[in-house]
């Protein structure tokens, strides 16, 4: 029913805002932004909240601002992806706020070049932007960043050095591995196993028996957020007090609301930012709006995505009138976000802040027990 | 429903056009809307609809003319996409080298898997191809340093034909689409010619196929071959209109789609696979207005096809517009195969085993040219058994089948049949889709030069037995006698030394028995040497000019018909004490 209630809240959302943005509003600039995301498949929960996180944005446009867009589901086939953004093309676009599954955005980004388009995504896939291509900006941290508070907080705040790594044989799962497993490196520690995971796996048993048999004195996931919860839950039923430290599908309040809270006791996950768990009063006012739109919990994604979406704004309210002046603004520019600041590496990653949350099992909203901020040092008068 | 679905049926209108005025229709459709209408946008749809109905096309010859539900088809697809995109984005190879590749590729693994997998029934072949695509899958997506692991490859470049690189829009859509047209003609004339015709009776009837002389397993094995080159070139084709490639291309979706594709259009149709597969890939892009909510609506779609058009759209425009029928040919008599005399085939010593039960146990016979030997025994005697020992329906566990000097014993039953040895079977299996006419060509699809030949020879069996007005009805739907008669037809069209009936009055009248025996007799008077299984003593006593009774698979009396009633043992057997 909850789940009903969030997809009726977020089509209601998603008609008036489409209402409201008829032509004719006093305006300054005007930006075309259509939202092409997974809302179908096994990112449909993600790709909900990134469209949810546009929709957001682009409703609070800045004044002057009128904004125009349309909501196109992409599946999780980069053939629809780029059917999608051949549609979106046929207009005057802005920018677009781009998928965030990894091979969608390999298979737009040829295109997106081609048309001159920005795309604006919190995908996490490494290899997205490191193609030379111009117009692609990421709002959420890279598994480069991501990855690196992963490991420096097993090794450096728990104190663990024989890590259990379990991940997904995903574009998602092997990018984070494969950086997890450089940044372990870094810190001088090696992990006792190494194993991936199947997201359409129904049972995550026997590979937690396999990891347990390695003798690790940390579990480090990297999984989807069903599969993440799944194996918690195994984890918990079995009794396993080895520490848990899981990638950013934890912390999406969505995977949360499949465990108990007794079940997430002591696990812990990184993340861009975890909206829910406040932090500043601009977070707070972002969260209520959210949930008084979508009747849902906003997670990470949501909120790298109304960040990426409101630079966005921000540059055509600053005049830029073009998606070539809109992309000279994102790749020059500095934003202050609510999640974090975010600035350009040259290549098109915005976002170089993490954070670690931890759950106290009491409650399914996670406190921030670390943050990792700059970790690339990009952004420039901040610390790492 | 049904009933429902049947009304609509009868009251739509129907208009007879020429043959093929509806593909010529479709077709100018089509190129006017991507010539003067189609956005950039609208030509990617189309693009893609191409690149799908190209794989259809081919899964139209496995799973629509072979019958064989093959789940490997995405996987295929996949390889060519694969092929492709390493090839190109990592050996920096242009499309002249990689598209062969993407072709051969796919060939090559539907040869090595198709011949153990094709041996496997209906059920178990779908899941041991569904078993081979999710091996692939797992390959591509766990060897990242060939394939890019599940991140895949970026960076494929575009198709470039005689040195010139074809762009985005109309371009590339004319491009993809000329290959669907290319592919579509070569699918076309193969479904219609000899090898579509006799892979179709492989697929309606793979026992009776083999008995009139057809390579079941090398057509079945052929198809899979050739429909693994369509999706091969499908997906070099996909990889080129999306320059990345990834496992999504391995995932069943993609099968799915095809599948979908080949039902809704049409099942072993070409046209069918292009009508479906711009119907399906323009269908969601339709309702996209209605973000995830779309999926229902063409789900909805998508049954409403299924109900109203239960045979496909193609089906549905053939009974809306139907072809003017093709004229039926001249009959002709096939040229006169020499039989010899004296003994035709020499059965020794045969037997064959079902676990403990010896169904034939050391079973001899001989027919001689011109005879009409029976066949009789209680059910469950062998009888029948021994027909399909004879025929290579079942493979004997000893003894010999002679032709002539030739042990044709364990032979596969479509060498035995092209060694002269025709039969019929005790259940009449025709093909359902079929008229009359092409079930009996059916027959000479192994011997004659073309269609239309094995037809005019086909039409002189039917004559022979007084069915030539039978010639254009559907095989659906005729009376047993009737049915019975077609297939003996069949089997006379064979012009066989040797002709096995199993059970040919079952189900007649007396009159028909009468004009029955009068066809088989003359049929002997030709030479050939018959073997007939009955139970009717009535109708085969007075036919056969030798009898054989078999009892719990061995010889109980073999003699004249007059010894039959006074055998005692027969008697006791067969007939029943006191009689």
């Amino acid at each position: 029913m909850r789940r009903f209630l969030s997809i009726l809240s977020a089509t209601v959302f998603s008609a008036a805002f489409s209402a409201s943005l008829l032509p004719g509003a006093a305006r300054a600039g005007e930006a075309s932004v259509p939202v092409l995301v997974p809302l179908t498949g096994f990112l449909s929960l993600e790709g909900t909240s990134q469209r949810n996180g546009a929709v957001l944005a682009l409703k609070d446009a800045p004044a002057g601002v009128a904004v125009r867009s349309e909501v196109i589901d992409t599946g999780t086939s980069p053939e629809a992806a780029v059917t999608a953004l051949e549609r979106a093309a046929g207009g005057k676009v802005t920018a677009v706020a781009a998928s965030m599954l990894g091979t969608q955005m390999l298979a737009m980004l040829p295109l997106a070049q081609d048309y001159g388009i920005p795309l604006v995504t919190v995908s996490g896939t490494a290899s997205i932007t490191e193609q030379g291509n111009p117009w692609v900006f990421r709002f959420f941290p890279g598994d480069a960043v991501t990855k690196e508070a992963h490991a420096r907080y097993v090794a450096e705040e728990l104190g663990k050095k024989r890590p259990a790594v379990i991940y997904q044989t995903t574009a998602y799962g092997q990018s984070g591995k494969a950086h997890l497993e450089q940044a372990f490196k870094k810190l001088g520690v090696e992990p006792v196993f190494e194993e991936g995971v199947d997201p359409a796996a129904k049972d995550l048993l026997p590979v937690l028996t396999k990891a347990l048999a390695a003798k690790p004195d940390v579990l480090v996931l990297h999984l989807h957020s069903g599969p993440t919860a799944l194996f918690i839950r195994q984890a918990a039923a079995n009794g396993v007090a080895v520490p848990i430290v899981a990638g950013s599908a934890m912390h999406q309040p969505s995977t949360a609301a499949l465990l108990e809270p007794a079940e997430l006791k002591g696990v812990c996950a990184e993340t861009a930012a975890s909206p829910i768990s406040g932090g500043s009063p601009e977070v707070e006012a972002f969260t209520a709006a959210y949930r008084a739109a979508f009747n849902a919990e906003p997670d990470a994604f949501a909120l790298g995505q109304y960040d990426g979406i409101r630079m966005v704004l921000a540059a055509v309210q600053a005049g830029a009138g073009t998606a070539e002046a809109v992309r000279k603004a994102l790749s020059a520019g500095t934003h202050q976000g609510l999640a974090m600041t975010y600035r350009s590496d040259g290549k098109g990653n915005m976002a170089h802040s993490a954070v670690i949350v931890c759950y106290d099992g009491a409650s399914r909203v996670p406190a921030i027990a670390k943050r990792y901020d700059n970790v690339t040092g990009v952004v420039t008068g901040m610390a790492k | 429903m049904r009933n429902g679905v049947r009304k609509l049926w009868a009251l739509a209108p129907t208009l007879t056009l020429p043959r093929f005025a509806g593909e010529g229709i479709g077709v100018a459709v089509l190129v006017a809307y991507a010539l003067l209408y189609a956005s950039p946008y609208g030509l990617r749809v189309l693009t893609v609809a191409g690149v799908y109905a190209l794989a259809a096309i081919g899964f139209q010859i496995v799973f629509g003319l072979g019958g064989a539900l093959s789940l490997a088809h995405g996987a295929f697809f996949g390889i060519g996409a694969y092929a492709t995109g390493i090839l190109g984005s990592q050996w920096g190879l242009g499309f002249a080298a990689t598209f062969p590749v993407s072709l051969l590729v796919p060939l090559l693994l539907a040869l090595l898997v198709g011949l153990p997998v094709l041996r496997l029934e209906s059920h178990y072949f779908a899941l041991a191809t569904l078993g081979i695509a999710q091996v692939v899958h797992l390959l591509a997506v766990n060897s990242p340093g060939l394939t890019g692991g599940a991140n895949g490859l970026p960076g494929v470049p575009g198709i470039v034909l005689f040195g010139w690189a074809v762009p985005r829009g109309l371009p590339l859509a004319a491009a993809v689409w000329g290959f669907v047209a290319l592919g579509g003609l070569v699918a076309w004339r193969l479904a219609r010619g000899h090898w579509g015709r006799a892979l179709t009776l492989v697929r309606d009837d793979p026992l009776a196929a083999g008995t009139l002389g057809l390579d079941v397993g090398g057509l079945r094995l052929a198809a899979f071959a050739l429909s693994a080159v369509y999706a091969g070139a499908a997906g070099a084709l996909a990889v080129h209109t999306q320059r990345v490639v990834s496992p999504e291309v391995l995932e069943f979706p993609v099968m799915v789609s095809v599948l979908t594709i080949a039902v809704v259009g049409g099942r072993g149709r070409v046209a069918g696979a292009i009508l479906g597969a711009v119907l399906l890939l323009h269908l969601p892009e339709w309702f996209r207005f209605l973000e995830r909510s779309y999926l229902i609506v063409y789900g909805v779609a998508l049954l409403a096809t299924i109900v109203l058009a239960p045979h496909g759209l193609t089906g549905l425009l053939d009974r809306l517009f139907p072809s003017r029928p093709a004229p039926l040919p001249e009959p002709a008599a096939p040229p006169e195969t020499a039989i010899p005399t004296g003994p035709l085939l020499r059965v020794e010593g045969l037997t064959k085993g079902f676990g403990g039960v010896r169904a034939v146990d050391g079973v001899s016979l001989t027919l001689e040219a011109a005879t009409i030997t029976g066949l009789i025994g209680p059910n469950g005697s062998g009888k029948t058994t021994l027909v399909n020992l004879i025929s290579g329906l079942e493979t004997p566990d000893g003894g010999r089948v002679m032709m002539g000097n030739s042990d044709m014993a364990g032979q596969r039953p479509d060498r035995i049949a092209r060694a002269g040895i025709a039969r019929t079977f005790q259940a009449v299996s025709l093909p359902e889709g079929a008229n009359v006419l092409a079930a009996v060509a059916a027959a000479r699809l192994e011997r004659d030069g073309s269609i239309a030949l094995a037809e005019a020879h086909a039409l002189w069996a039917l004559e022979r037995l007084g069915a030539a007005d039978l010639a254009a009805k559907p095989c659906a739907g005729l009376p047993a006698a009737l049915r019975r008669r077609v297939e003996l037809a069949r089997a006379l069209a064979r012009q066989p030394a040797v002709l096995l009936l199993d059970e040919p009055a079952a189900g007649l009248t007396d009159g028909e028995k009468a004009e029955l025996a009068g066809h088989l007799r003359a049929i002997a008077a030709t030479g050939t040497a018959l073997l007939v299984v009955e139970h009717d003593m009535g109708f085969l006593l007075p036919l056969a000019g030798h009898v054989l009774c078999l009892d719990q698979g061995r010889p109980l009396y073999e003699g004249p018909p007059e010894g039959v009633r006074s055998d005692p043992a027969v008697v006791a057997a067969y007939l029943g004490e006191g009689v």
